[in-house]
């Protein structure tokens, strides 16, 4: 029996090859990595014979004008579908297909221990799960590059972030989506290990993080929303603002990490004592799917009650701060699109207010309310001229403003070289730092 | 392999209670019962699927640890499962790297078990039930184990199937290999075994040398039909060494040595009775396994 720690590991990477094999040679995960590579480039391919943008998602106003824009859609894309997906095709049947094949009995008396099986199913998935985010991101990047190119990306608050710095900005968003990606398939393993249902097991973490995504956006409180899965989704963002803000990609490590400990230990608690005790257990099965739906619906029913305790980070003082800046370093590229000359280094030296219509609290909370009045100098009055704009914020601090054509211009520009390009202050989406 | 006083309840129900069991190296231990007298529940906790309520188990004078896998132990319980998707051939490699064994052994294995190049390449998934139960021996055999535990091993194969299994595990135990094999029918395992264990709703009713099961069982059982049924159960009466009662509405059991039953067909033929059927319906250790088991004579 194996003790020293050397054999342990020696039959945790056998377990771990056997499963490697295992998924291989099942048309489910033998697609998926195909999947991950065609479908962004078939994204990218569609972009390039239309001229639409997916303007709802950060960054998607940008996706014609630098290449750096497509895995970056694609990955707001990703973490809201795409892992859950994964992690269901890949941890979803990775113990409950032993129930649905009969084969744990065949399993468990071989010379590994049930720890070894465990950890090395556990490794497999993620290994799997890691290879086909490399692969998404790869295919992503390749996809930006060939529809658009290499040109430099128009940061969150409206910055120009050179190619370079693009790159590899690109690159570390995917490096640190891959935790939370991993986070969900470690539901995904405990989803399996818990109800033995393959079904559930696949489709378990795409319900959850739908779940997760409503109460995150339908919660206004901090504390519910910080503890979330998907909120760490989003912990990337910060690199692309100016300055950026690296808080969340911390909080997120350690939210994904909770995540992947508390799912694997309980994923292990269920299957350490289990007695594999033969067919006819359907029913109990059916029941035991029953009880594990019923607590996580429990669980999601409380979490919506108590999603809008506590304070809120989304407040007017952060939310002028951030769209003034936005709005001063887009109209510098607005003035360029329209080829004026700018002198490097320029800026409106405006001001702006924020606050909310129609509610108590008119200084915080997310809301589709918001009223910001951006103040911008004119050589030509006395008095700067406002401008208002309608804003959506989101409550992990993303927001969309929406301007007056009267004095922003229409949503199209043309250059002077005839090119037609979006009007980058017609509507912009960027983010500000919030809790934690 | 020893196990000293073995539980297992499910709910209400005790599936196992208070079983010794001791097999010995290179001995064929049967372990027979009727079905749902605990000898499945039994495999599976000595192959450390479940967990006994009570008991202790010991494989080669230790105590296997809950968190390890079998060392020198191998087997499995009712039908091997497998992974359709997978060759038999596959299947074998990638059982024999879990294993950490060796890669060649597969082609000896699935020769060993009978399953040809052609069967070996096909999908799992399309075995019949004696094709998974020649896979899951071959997998059993993988490790070359010392003790190998075989749930009613000869269910869906053919005669010949059986008996080349029986000659497999004949040869293992040859080999010093322990094999503790479970079935319902006596008769199928008694000419193999050379020990037994005889369970009846989870309780051990019977355990021995086959020598002494045979000495110990009564006369040999058959089924007796002629053209005068009464006269015959009459007459039987004053033969020492036979015992005889009606079978339902025509035809009798007699019970008897085989010089007993001699003597009492030749008779019936002087009171002029016919015999018109005479056939063993239960060997005498089947008789034996009846008798402790509560069976009827099939």
């Amino acid at each position: 029996m194996s003790t020293t720690n050397g054999a342990r590991w020696s039959a945790i990477r056998a377990v771990s090859r056997f499963e490697t094999a295992k998924l291989l040679a099942q048309w489910p995960t033998r697609l998926l990595p195909l999947v991950c590579v065609l479908a962004p480039v078939a994204f990218g391919l569609v972009l390039r014979i239309q001229s639409g943008v997916p303007a709802d998602t950060l960054f998607g106003v940008w996706v014609h004008t630098s290449g750096f824009a497509v895995p970056l859609v694609i990955l707001s894309f990703a973490g809201a579908w795409g892992f859950p997906i994964i992690a269901g095709i890949v941890g979803g049947d990775m113990f409950a297909s032993e129930d649905r094949l009969g084969t744990w009995k065949t399993l468990l008396t071989r010379s590994c221990g049930r720890e070894e099986i465990f950890l090395g199913k556990a490794l497999t998935a993620f290994a799997y799960t890691v290879a086909m985010v490399v692969l998404l991101a790869a295919g992503s990047m390749l996809a930006g590059v060939v529809a658009t190119g290499t040109q430099p990306l128009v940061g969150l608050t409206g910055q120009t972030v050179s190619s370079g710095n693009a790159a590899a900005l690109t690159v570390a968003s995917w490096g640190i989506a891959l935790l939370p990606a991993l986070g969900f398939t470690a539901l995904a393993l405990l989803i399996s290990a818990l109800t033995r249902s393959s079904a559930a097991g696949m489709l378990g973490p795409l319900v959850v993080a739908l779940a997760m995504q409503l109460l995150g956006l339908f919660g206004s409180g901090d504390i519910v929303r910080t503890l979330l899965l998907s909120t760490t989704l989003d912990a990337w963002n910060g690199l692309f603002a100016a300055p950026s803000y690296t808080r969340p990609l911390a909080w997120a490590a350690l939210i994904s990490l909770c995540y992947i400990t508390a799912c694997l230990e309980g994923a292990w608690l269920s299957l350490r004592r289990r007695d594999i005790a033969g067919t006819g257990s359907e029913e109990r099965t059916w029941g035991r799917q029953l009880r594990v739906s019923g607590v996580a619906v429990a669980v999601v029913a409380l979490l919506g009650v108590v999603s809008n305790l506590g304070p809120t980070s989304v407040t007017a003082t952060k939310l002028a701060h951030s769209i003034e800046s936005t709005f001063s370093n887009l109209a510098v590229l607005q003035q360029e699109d329209l080829g004026r000359h700018v002198p490097p280094g320029s800026h409106l030296g405006n001001g702006a207010v924020c606050s909310r219509r129609g509610v108590r609290d008119t200084q915080r909370g997310p809301g589709d309310d918001w009223l910001c009045s951006i103040y911008v100098p004119s050589k030509s009055l006395s008095q700067p001229t406002e401008v208002s704009y309608d804003v959506t914020v989101k409550p992990n601090g993303c927001y969309t403003a929406e301007g007056p054509e009267s004095f922003i211009g229409p949503l199209t520009l043309h250059r002077p070289n005839g090119q037609t390009v979006l009007n980058p202050l017609f509507r912009f989406s960027s983010c500000f730092e919030v809790a934690p | 392999m020893a196990a000293y006083g073995l539980s297992k309840r499910y709910g209400s129900v005790s599936a196992v209670d208070g079983v010794d069991l001791r097999v010995e190296p290179g001995a064929v231990h049967g372990l027979i019962g009727l079905n749902g007298a605990g000898k499945t529940t039994l495999l599976r906790m000595l192959l450390g699927l479940v967990r006994p309520d009570l008991g202790e188990i010991a494989f080669f004078g230790e105590k296997p640890s809950p968190a390890a896998g079998l060392d020198g132990v191998a087997g499995y319980v009712e039908e091997p499962r497998f992974y359709p998707y997978l060759s038999g051939r596959q299947t074998l490699a990638l059982f024999a790297a879990l294993d950490g064994g060796d890669a060649p052994r597969v082609d000896e294995l699935l020769a060993l078990v009978g399953l040809d190049r052609k069967a070996a390449d096909r999908r799992v998934g399309g075995y019949s039930t004696g094709m998974r139960q020649r896979l899951g021996l071959a997998t059993a055999l993988l490790g070359r184990p010392r003790l190998l535990l075989l749930d009613e091993p000869t269910t869906g194969l053919d005669p010949t199937g059986a008996s080349e299994l029986r000659t497999a595990v004949r040869g293992l135990a040859e080999d010093g290999v322990a094999v503790l094999m479970s079935s319902h029918d006596m008769g199928a395992v008694s000419d193999i075994c050379s020990a037994v264990t005889i369970l009846a709703s989870g309780r051990v009713v019977w355990d021995g040398s086959m020598e002494r099961l045979r000495a110990e069982a009564p006369a040999a059982e058959y089924r007796l039909e002629t053209s005068d049924d009464a006269k015959a159960l009459a007459l039987s009466a004053s033969h020492p060494g036979v015992r005889a009662r009606a079978d339902g509405a025509s035809g009798l059991v007699v019970a008897a040595e085989r010089d007993a039953l001699d003597g009492f067909v030749l008779a019936l033929a002087a009171e002029g009775i016919a015999v018109r059927r005479l056939a063993e319906v239960a060997s005498s250790v089947e008789a034996m396994f009846l008798a402790l088991t509560g069976g009827s004579t099939p």
